[in-house]
């Protein structure tokens, strides 16, 4: 794991059924969330992802490729375009940071529309 | 003819490519130059569809193209789409130019969408016979056509469907395809919504952003150039009698598209191979009756038997007449036709990603319900 | 200082919120439904919850409402009024001191940290709002998050014509060969071109008969009967002036031409059908189609 290693990519079908379960799992009721008549009505093209979803797809990205015994210390990501339901959204990454144990990794998870998210994750891993 | 496709390049295929059409064009352009190992100086002719937005003169800008002693234009929409190739081929061999490089980029999806209804189109003296009356988008033009070969040759929606069904199934196993992954059923295409009944959702193509680029040179020199040229050995332009855009609902018959029959006859007899020597069928697929409706103009069937044809399975990639292996524009993306010919090019070299064993003859074809065009493609 | 900037001081000033607990402790059953939910196949989530679940635990839920004393809440509110009514959130950065053990009750304690704006955005002009949230175990701080919303005015966008049923018909444009064919409808009349020269009927009509090549057409009025050769039923996208769904029908007249129309009824080919006129205005009036019952 050193800087500029990239991480696979990593793509998730963003079905109704998915954007809805998680929403529910991170007891995120929204309306936009799970209710396609009101999503259109609010001036969206179908229901979206949730934030604390989106953060959750970042965690798992990162452990993913690090390994469970890595510790996931900060996730910061900035929001842009909504992951509809039936968006693929993609997900790239690379190292970006070493010091020591402690790794930051730059995230980017995109959607046809664009980017839906870009962050890092600072995790630690073991030595 | 003595021209071939030397070089291939595309951008990704997107919904929302998030660049202008000229820096999509530029980007193809440069990648089929590339991919044929030229230079943007070697370029003395550029080719494009009357659609296109991007000027030749401003593509050459950014491509750095220091001269062109050759420029066209092709109207009709999609029609277009092989007959940028016929002109290429014409310059290349009438020594109009040497290197002429074909384009057609847009953000069809993000942009300007041609399924939408275009108020502005009624100002054209022929579309005031339709949009006026409430028939304003390309799928239900088809449709009108699709409904009285319905009831002439007994067709149903689910042959109809087949066509969708084939071209999703080949788009699943091509990465570059923007339904990759995603193939559908026969049930699925029956549960999609109608858009304009007898059209469900699943006949009509999706809309897609991107750009492809092809470039054409004489066959002596693509045979010195890194990749194997796809020799153009008929190329075909046709219009019909009484014809109209979309709309030639006043001649006799409803049935056929007999501007693709004068596209047929061209081919045929310039190629001197028949539909029985084709290896690789690359159909425009905008709408699925379509298919069925060229399969006969082509010669592959006669009038009405498509839906019988295709049923026995021959559009599959190991039947009598594989098609649109990349997937076509229902599957891998709506570029006009364009990545059609590219997937043809691939097909000829033997490294299309559903590439069909030996082949020696790719049927290409443009826009139907327009005035139209068509290529033959072989082995050097 | 604007307004705004004086209110989002005030309502920093306040500091921190009441920490607001948890609804449940850390449990193992939602953890497994967010595992489930998200895909994540972590084998280590059996005696801590998966960091990125933080603010999962102090959701405020399906009838959740804001505490009163919530900035965030507070601050939208003021917003709301001075016309930024819509919102969307921009970043969340959130650290993790430490991870959170099952059984452990949290509890979430929010402060406004920083109002800035009037800023330009795609979205319109607007505001971005940043908080502070901590959360604690007992007096532990756990975690953190920074939160920022834009709280915009949505920049005015023309409605699109296409998906506008009210809108305006499209009209034809006319031109000295097709004149007598619009001037007909506003006199209730269907007119089919008739070559002056060798009599051929011909629509749609053009400036020289391809039969003889005269350039002398006439026209004879239609008695307006005839059959669906072919037709449509549109259902999307919207078109203007419509209401969807409807029927396009390509009738064959009875002279021997075709012509596009709507149709008010059930289609099918073969039926019988015949002209009406709609008047739209002074200047256009539209044929259509509507069953009849001969035959």
């Amino acid at each position: 794991m050193r800087i500029g290693d990239p991480l696979p990519e990593w793509h998730v079908e963003a079905t109704p059924t998915f954007v809805i379960s998680t929403a529910l799992a991170t007891r995120d009721f929204q309306d936009v969330h799970h209710d396609r008549d009101l999503a259109v009505r609010r001036g969206s093209k179908d229901i979206f992802i949730n934030i604390l979803t989106t953060t959750g797809l970042v965690q798992r990205y990162v452990t993913d490729w690090a390994g469970p015994e890595a510790l996931v210390r900060q996730i910061n990501v900035r929001l842009g375009a909504p992951c509809f339901a039936y968006d693929t959204l993609k997900f790239f990454g690379q190292v970006v940071e070493r010091q020591e144990q402690d790794l930051t990794i730059e995230v980017v998870g995109r959607t046809a529309h664009g980017d839906h998210v870009t962050g890092t994750v600072r995790i630690e891993v073991p030595a | 003819m003595n021209a071939a496709i030397a070089g291939i390049g595309a951008t990704d295929f997107s919904k929302n490519s998030g660049r202008s059409e000229l820096q999509l064009a530029a980007e193809a352009a440069r990648a089929a130059l590339t991919d044929a190992g030229l230079e943007p100086s070697d370029v003395d002719g550029l080719v494009t569809f009357t659609m296109d937005t991007n000027a030749e003169v401003a593509v050459a800008r950014e491509l750095g193209i220091p001269e062109l002693t050759f420029f066209s234009r092709v109207h009709y929409g999609g029609g277009a789409a092989c007959a940028t190739v016929q002109q290429a081929a014409m310059a290349v061999e009438t020594g109009m130019a040497e290197v002429v490089v074909c384009y057609r980029a847009f953000n069809e999806r993000s942009g300007h969408r041609f399924g939408q209804v275009q108020t502005a189109a009624a100002a054209n003296i022929d579309n005031s016979w339709s949009y006026p009356m409430g028939l304003g988008t390309p799928a239900a033009m088809v449709a009108m056509f699709a409904r009285r070969y319905m009831h002439e040759y007994g067709a149903t929606s689910e042959d109809f469907g087949r066509v969708a069904v084939v071209d999703r199934k080949h788009a699943a196993t091509n990465p570059d395809a923007w339904f990759h992954g995603r193939p559908i059923t026969l049930d699925d295409h029956q549960a999609s919504r109608w858009i304009a009944e007898p059209l469900r959702l699943l006949d009509c193509c999706q809309e897609s952003d991107g750009a492809v680029a092809l470039v054409v040179t004489s066959a002596e020199r693509a045979r010195d150039l890194p990749n194997k040229p796809a020799v153009i050995s008929a190329a075909a332009q046709g219009s019909g009698r009484d014809q109209f855009t979309m709309t030639s609902y006043y001649r006799d018959d409803l049935t056929g598209l007999p501007e693709m029959g004068v596209v047929a006859r061209g081919l045929w007899r310039r190629s001197g191979i028949g539909p029985s020597d084709v290896d690789v069928a690359v159909l425009y697929d905008h709408f699925t009756p379509f298919v069925l409706v060229q399969l006969e103009e082509l010669g592959f069937c006669g009038k009405g038997e498509a839906k019988d044809f295709v049923a026995s399975g021959a559009l599959e990639l190991d039947g009598a007449l594989p098609l649109n292996p990349h997937g076509g524009q229902l599957g891998e993306a709506y570029l006009h036709g364009m990545n059609g010919i590219a997937e043809a090019v691939r097909q000829v070299r033997g490294t299309a990603v559903n590439q069909v064993a030996d082949v020696e003859h790719v049927l290409v074809t443009a826009g139907t319900g327009v005035p139209t065009s068509g290529l033959v493609l072989g082995q050097g | 200082m604007t307004d705004i900037e004086k209110e989002a001081a005030r309502i920093a000033e306040q500091g921190e919120s009441a920490p607001r607990l948890a609804r449940d402790p850390v449990n193992l059953p939602m953890i497994n439904n967010w595992l489930e939910a998200i895909g994540d196949k972590h084998p280590g989530y059996t005696e801590v919850a998966p960091p990125a679940m933080v603010q999962v635990w102090t959701m405020p839920g399906l009838h959740g409402r804001r505490a009163p004393d919530d900035p965030l809440g507070q601050m939208m509110a003021i917003l709301d009024e001075a016309g930024y009514t819509s919102v969307v959130a921009t970043n969340s950065d959130q650290t993790y001191h430490r991870y959170l053990k099952v059984g452990e009750h949290l509890s979430m304690a929010t402060s406004l940290e920083d109002v800035t704006g009037p800023k330009r955005t795609g979205l319109g002009e607007g505001w971005f709002v940043t908080t502070r949230s901590t959360w604690y175990v007992g007096d532990e701080p756990v975690a953190e998050m920074r939160f920022r919303v834009l709280k915009y005015r949505p920049a005015q966008k023309p409605e699109p014509v296409a998906e506008t049923p009210e809108a305006q018909p499209i009209r034809p444009s006319v031109n000295r060969d097709t004149e007598y064919f619009w001037e007909g409808c506003r006199q209730n009349e269907l007119r089919i071109q008739r070559c002056g020269g060798c009599g051929l009927l011909r629509h749609p009509p053009g400036p020289m008969c391809p039969e003889c090549g005269a350039t002398k057409p006439k026209y004879l009025v239609s008695d307006g009967l005839g059959v669906v050769y072919s037709y449509v039923v549109h259902h999307h996208p919207a078109v203007p002036g419509k209401r969807t769904p409807f029927v396009i029908a390509l009738v064959e007249l009875d002279e021997g031409v075709r012509m596009l129309g709507e149709l008010d009824g059930e289609p099918a080919i073969g039926q019988r059908v015949e002209v009406v006129f709609t008047k739209v205005d002074d200047e256009l009036t539209m044929p259509s189609w509507r069953p009849r019952a001969d035959r």
